[in-house]
């Protein structure tokens, strides 16, 4: 793939590295790469790939671009707000380099459609806030053999690594099974704007490094990034010969909805609550089990009355606390964490677990105008 | 013997913020349990009921990952509790 006069000139820097050149920025124009969530990692990440020239990207996200995202998603302005957040970065990507390709996949990955997208590009880069998706994707790249370089971050602390087909752990070897609500996500917990700005970066750096074939990369290691303290850490990870999808007997031969998460199960059998039905049930009676599986800075700030607070990350050991009380009700900001812990309590065997769905931000937008979900 | 345990972002409200926190023991399993005395709560979150380490915690001395609560730990050493982060 030849490159035009101003594409030469636009790339000068890069063609004046002997380790890429005239033929390395080819390939990067030939190159091909998904990103996985446009989010705080994916917007860093798809800005400099722009800037690189990679020939294709593609943008996987369902999501709007709401105002908590400027603080860190740098590919959105502020008169994006309710604009789909891959036609927002498309449009910044292409004003940035006109001559790449941007394809948009204002989509939830599932089961169904992973292999299909996953399959139309050479390189992922992962920067999802979903545990499940990450599932799905590691099983894709290692099923469809597509270099993979995963992030992820919470409040002040960031992790990468890299996949290569056939020469190093994957993401299942690293985390052979996360029960969702385990890990922290930058919603519940916070995150520091710049975090991501590192560590999409980063991820950015090895997709280049990959498809010019440059350098070391980061495989059968985790980058472990602290900015507090400003630490890298590298960790050693090892293939896991039992790993479920690229172990010596896999049992995964095509990605799975669940992943092995809980949450699955529970969008079957939980009982989904509008914010209308938990203020009829409120209303009913006294005996109404409500609990508040946010974290208790969250629930400090407010709560519903009658709510008590179990955070997701004890619930599982202190359902003893609400066991043989009734059927009881989980609420969080948005909806996410009390469906992961109607998984908990269904698993316990705790029968037709509810959780308000939407969250709190739903309650406060349909039942009590005057009541603020604190943000993040 | 004592140790210096790093902790992992997800598990720092457990420890009062600190992301460093010092610990006895002269194995994993006795190092988890200063840390628990000190941080009720903070054992179940890496280990289950079966004591087994949970699948999305990695823990490494220094940096040779151990994979059982039995593994020994030195005087100085620093056990690193590494958790699956989901933010994107």
């Amino acid at each position: 793939m030849t490159l035009s006069a101003d594409e030469r000139a636009r790339y000068q820097r890069h063609i004046s590295l002997p380790q890429i050149g005239r033929s390395g920025q080819e390939r990067l124009k030939a190159a091909r790469m998904l990103l996985v969530g446009t989010g705080g990692l994916g917007c860093p990440a798809a800005l400099y790939l722009a800037a690189a020239g990679v020939g294709t990207l593609g943008l996987v996200d369902f999501d709007r671009v709401e105002i908590s995202n400027l603080q860190r998603q740098v590919l959105f302005v502020s008169g994006d707000l309710g604009r789909l957040k891959v036609e927002a970065a498309r449009e910044r990507l292409l004003a940035l380099n006109p001559d790449i390709t941007v394809r948009t996949h204002a989509l939830t990955l599932r089961a169904e459609n992973v292999c299909e997208i996953v399959g139309g590009y050479d390189i992922v880069l992962d920067g999802s806030d979903r545990l499940s998706t990450r599932y799905l994707v590691n099983d894709a790249c290692v099923l469809l053999g597509r270099p993979l370089v995963t992030a992820a971050i919470h409040r002040f602390e960031g992790q990468a690594m890299t996949y290569l087909p056939g020469q190093g752990p994957c993401y299942r070897c690293l985390f052979p099974h996360v029960q969702e609500g385990a890990a922290g996500s930058c919603a519940e917990a916070g995150v520091l704007g710049v975090l991501p700005g590192v560590l999409g970066a980063i991820q950015a750096c090895e997709a280049v490094k990959i498809a010019t074939g440059i350098g070391t990369p980061l495989i059968s290691r985790l980058l472990c990034y602290d900015a507090l303290d400003l630490t890298f850490t590298e960790l050693p990870v090892s293939r896991r010969p039992e790993c479920r999808v690229c172990g010596e007997h896999p049992d995964i031969s095509a990605p799975e909805n669940s992943g092995g998460l809980c949450n699955t199960e529970a969008l079957v059998s939980a009982r989904r609550l509008s914010a209308a039905a938990l203020r009829g049930l409120i209303a009913a009676g006294p005996t109404l089990v409500l609990v508040d599986v946010r974290e208790p800075r969250e629930f400090a700030a407010w709560h519903l009355d009658g709510a008590r607070n179990i955070p997701l990350g004890e619930l599982e050991r202190r359902l003893a606390e609400i066991a043989g009380e009734g059927s009881p009700v989980f609420l969080c900001r948005s909806g996410q964490r009390s469906l992961a812990a109607c998984a908990i309590a269904l698993r316990a065997g705790i029968s037709s677990p509810g959780h308000l769905e939407g969250g709190l931000l739903s309650w406060a937008a349909q039942s009590d105008a005057s009541f603020e979900v604190p943000l993040d | 013997m004592s140790c210096k345990v790093h902790i992992p972002s997800p598990l720092r409200s457990y420890t009062d913020g600190a992301h460093r926190v010092p610990a006895e023991g002269a194995t994993l399993a006795e190092v988890l349990s200063s840390l628990e005395a000190r941080f009720a709560g903070i054992r179940f979150r890496v280990v289950d009921e079966q004591s087994r380490i949970r699948p999305h915690i990695r823990f490494y001395v220094n940096s040779r990952e151990v994979s059982e609560l039995s593994a020994p730990v030195g005087s100085g050493d620093t056990v690193h509790v590494i958790c699956a982060l989901s933010g994107g």
